[in-house]
């Protein structure tokens, strides 16, 4: 689901940049980029058997 | 380097991004290899470095448009790293098919490294970021207005397959059904 969700807001991101705002487009990029590498770190931090 | 000359260069590398999902996608419906939560993460970072050259394409080449691509890059690069390092042991066979002799998180990184070298390449040139008196045509002509709704296109797209293969759980560590599917 995290997954979809960042897909989902890059999108978002990507529309705004697009079409918003650029303070915006900044501040939501940042926040995104955040996420993956909370997720990232999430999954580096498991138990791992295969690529996950 | 001019503005309209590097608006161009922004509007190819959206079309190179647009061609990295596309090969994703090719792998997940013609060889039916759903990606794994690593590889999906990847994707995401490749989208994320899109964000610069739509802002770059609108706005105008700046330095902390080209920035944050970078950091994508290099996050995107931690990542497929890591998923090489965990198969690179004697005798690990990988996750998925090859390409060419490399799998796609080999390639990943390869791409990522490639960006990051030709985004630094990119922003050598400094008169980009001088306003050169140029009439710019709006949001960069149809070349760039295609490749941006096609990566925008391409990102909703995997909104929805992401959504259909991992459902509203946590992903599968090695999904073979699509988990709204089956």
């Amino acid at each position: 689901m995290e997954f979809t969700l960042l897909f989902l807001a890059v999108a978002i991101v990507m529309l705004v940049a697009w079409r918003g705002s650029r303070p915006l487009a900044l501040g939501l990029f940042a926040a995104v980029l955040i996420a993956c590498v909370a997720t990232y770190l999430h999954h580096a931090t498991d138990t791992l058997k295969l690529s996950f | 380097m001019t503005q309209a000359r590097a608006i161009t260069l922004n509007a190819l590398g959206l079309y190179a991004v647009a061609l990295v999902l596309m090969a994703a996608f090719a792998a997940q419906f013609i060889l039916r290899e759903l990606p794994c939560p690593l590889c999906l993460l990847q994707r995401i970072l490749f989208a994320a470095l899109a964000v610069g050259p739509i802002l770059n394409i609108r706005f105008g080449p700046r330095p902390s448009h080209y920035a944050m691509s970078l950091l994508a890059a290099v996050a995107g690069a931690v990542a497929s790293t890591r998923q090489v390092l965990l198969h690179i042991l004697p005798g690990d066979a990988g996750y998925g098919s090859a390409l060419l002799g490399y799998h796609y998180y080999t390639w990943a990184l390869i791409g990522f490294i490639a960006a990051i070298i030709l985004i630094a390449a990119v922003m050598l040139f400094d008169r980009q970021f001088e306003d050169d008196g140029a009439v710019l045509p709006p949001t960069g002509g149809p070349l760039a207005q295609i490749a941006v709704w096609l990566v925008i296109a391409l990102t909703a797209a995997n909104v929805v397959t992401t959504l259909l293969e991992c459902g509203f759980g946590a992903c599968a560590d090695n999904p073979v059904v699509y988990e709204l599917l089956k």
